[in-house]
């Protein structure tokens, strides 16, 4: 019993200390937050206001679009809306060889052919059709842009001053989000993290196994809810049928790392991954301490043979959960899905592939790694109006036979870019780091017929 | 709740859509763009592409300009070249790149496999009289190939020459000095029976809506 008193006033403390300084404002403030957010959070109660949330603003959406075409259409512009990465599909130039020596290899022949040159017209051909359409280089690492404005200054680069209607809601909404709901969503958010790692820490210590597991997985499922209501998270899951089991791993397209939130807050999963310092290390110490989730140091990340044997054994336990794994590497802005990396598909057991698609209208929550920091990142979806996406469960896949582990994973890659409606790219997402523009500059033709010159120097010489 | 709607499709959108076989959503977003290069315009003319940027860098962008201005691509039985062209025809050589439908027999692959090659059959031959013949081709290659300097216009030329005659050959002509009138649409779709273009030729449009439903954790 006193255990469980300590406990409650090391929770009570922060709101002592609190109240003495502020008074009422936060009493009353406090109240509503715990009232209204925390303590549903906790038991897992619906709350049930989202619906009608989202319809406010949609219509507020649409009425401020209403007013910037009214606008362009005053001064006589087409207020064309860039779909820059929305429309199409392209493909940068440096893959121009690689389509090129594709299509040779569709046709079964390597050795020069005039065929050949007549072919390669397809790949010119395309390109130019894909640049009449849209001709802005596709930047698939930036965030989309967004047809509709949905009062956020961050998702419209050509904001200017269109009436003084437009600027009074753009004020309001900015005070709404600064000033009401992120203090609001920090709250939730540092109230869930201390419950999380207290609450993981203490069901750690019970020594039975099936009352540790049991509470542990509530535990978790509570921490990501609170997680998830921090950010005004609206996830749709479909086709929970397929949900994993704990016979394999789970795999899902990565668009940032709320990823792994958006997926737990449904399903108790494993998570792998590096062991970091500092508050996310600390969460992550608690969490392994109550569940059997993989971090591994630094220098273990190198030795993939460690890191495929862990995950080995960790499968082959019934009774741990499935393995949670984004195996394109880094964020991507969600339109598409680039290449999985094998590693997590040589292991041999069932992958269960979710599809998760985010709508940008509410808040857009591509984290680009080189333009924010993580802090920056959280903050962004914190102050933005919400967090709405759809989660597709697919059935499990299996390996076949005579299939090698990357025909696989573009299998699975396959299926979740069908299903979210995303793209399908056969290219690197590491790609995202090194600099595209400079390989634009060379001149197609130059490129090309360094390709043909090649291939004609090698039949000069028998 | 789904995309915002301005106005409902125009009835000539719906006949546009079943002539080219793309989905409303396609022909509103082509429609727009159709509007833009044309400033405003209904019809399109060649100094319009000239504006795209991207398009500077395409050794064979005058090949494919052309191709919008070119008779036979806007039905089999037209001839000639137009100087303007209309938002129907616009789509329709669009459509020669337009998405495979999952569901479809074989003959309508081999159909829209034979109009994607009589497409770029109709560019190289660019006199229009249903042959390649080795001017056609030299010219397609020259433009491919020696505008950049990287290559002189003897050797494009000599590549263009050797490649002919291997097809010659294909045909039956052993000597080099014989007379080759041409590569004939029949001829041009068996050399390439071999090659994968359906998924080549294509314009792959993104699906963007998301619908979203009201559940909580």
């Amino acid at each position: 019993v006193s255990f469980y008193t300590k406990i409650m006033s090391w929770l009570t403390l922060p709101v002592d200390l609190l109240s003495k300084y502020l008074g009422l404002f936060t009493d009353v403030w406090l109240t509503l937050v715990f009232g209204f957010l925390i303590v549903p959070a906790v038991f897992g109660v619906p709350f049930g206001i989202h619906k009608y949330y989202i319809k406010i603003l949609l219509s507020i959406f649409e009425w401020t679009t209403l007013q910037m075409e009214l606008k362009a259409k005053e001064k006589n512009n087409q207020l064309y809306k860039h779909y820059t990465s929305g429309i199409i599909v392209k493909v940068p130039d440096s893959t121009l060889k690689q389509e090129i020596q594709d299509l040779r290899c569709s046709a079964g022949c390597l050795s020069l052919d005039p065929r050949l040159e007549l072919a390669d017209v397809f790949v010119f051909c395309r390109k130019a059709l894909e640049n009449i359409i849209d001709d802005d280089v596709t930047k698939r690492f930036s965030a989309q842009k967004l047809e509709n404005w949905n009062l956020l200054t961050r998702s419209n680069h050509n904001f200017r001053y269109i009436n003084l209607q437009l600027l009074a809601l753009w004020i309001l909404g900015v005070l709404i989000r600064y000033g009401v709901l992120l203090p609001f969503r920090v709250t939730v958010a540092v109230t869930g993290i201390f419950l999380f790692v207290v609450l993981s820490t203490v069901v750690g210590l019970i020594p039975c196994t099936k009352l540790r597991t049991y509470l542990s997985d509530k535990v978790h499922l509570m921490g990501y809810r609170l997680c998830v209501r921090s950010l005004t998270g609206i996830i749709t899951y479909h086709n929970r049928e397929n949900k994993p089991k704990n016979d394999g791993i789970c795999v899902a397209n990565h668009t940032t790392p709320i990823d792994g939130i958006v997926l737990a807050n449904d399903h108790c999963y494993s998570l792998v991954g590096q062991l970091h310092g500092g508050l996310l290390g600390l969460i992550q110490r608690a969490m392994v301490k109550s569940s059997p989730h993989m971090w591994f140091e630094r220098a273990e990340v190198k030795d993939r043979r460690l890191v495929a044997k862990r995950l080995r054994d960790h499968v082959a336990d019934e009774n741990k959960h499935p393995v949670l794994i984004f195996p394109e590497g880094t964020c991507v802005n969600n339109t598409s899905v680039m290449m999985f990396r094998k590693g997590s598909f040589e292991i041999g057991c069932t992958v269960y592939p979710a599809a998760i698609k985010y709508d940008p209208r509410f808040g857009d929550a591509f984290w680009n790694s080189s333009k924010f920091g993580l802090v920056g990142y959280l903050l962004r979806m914190m102050s933005s109006w919400a967090i709405v996406c759809s989660v597709w469960y697919l059935p499990p896949m299996n390996r076949k036979e005579g299939e090698d582990a990357m025909q696989f994973a573009n299998r699975v890659k396959a299926a979740i870019a069908a299903q979210g409606g995303l793209v399908d790219l056969i290219w690197d997402a590491g790609l995202k780091r090194t600099k595209v523009k400079d390989t634009f500059k060379e001149e197609q033709q130059q490129l090309y017929s360094k390709i043909l010159l090649g291939d004609h120097e090698y039949q000069n010489h028998p | 709740m789904g995309a915002l709607k301005s106005t409902p499709a125009p009835i000539e959108h719906h006949d546009l859509s079943e002539k080219t076989g793309f989905s409303l959503r396609q022909i509103r977003v082509l429609h727009k763009r159709f509007k833009q290069l044309s400033e405003g315009d209904d019809v399109l003319r060649r100094e319009d592409f000239l504006g795209i940027s991207s398009l500077k860098y395409n050794p064979i962008r005058k090949e494919i300009i052309e191709a919008f201005f070119n008779r036979r691509n806007f039905s089999p039985s037209c001839e000639g070249r137009a100087n303007e062209i209309d938002f129907e025809e616009f789509l329709v050589v669009m459509s020669h790149f337009k998405p495979p439908c999952s569901k479809m027999t074989d003959e309508q692959r081999k159909n829209i496999r034979r109009e994607k090659l009589k497409f770029i059959f109709n560019m190289h031959d660019s006199d229009g009289d249903g042959l390649i013949t080795l001017e056609d081709y030299r010219h397609v290659v020259e433009e491919l190939l020696s505008r950049s300097g990287a290559l002189g216009k003897e050797t494009s030329r000599a590549i263009a020459d050797a490649a002919m005659f291997e097809v010659a050959r294909t045909v039956g002509h052993r000597d080099p000095d014989e007379f080759y009138e041409g590569i004939t649409f029949e001829h041009f779709l068996k050399l390439l029976s071999n090659f994968d273009i359906e998924s080549r030729m294509n314009i792959r449009f993104l699906k963007t809506d998301v619908i979203p439903g009201c559940r909580l954790g």
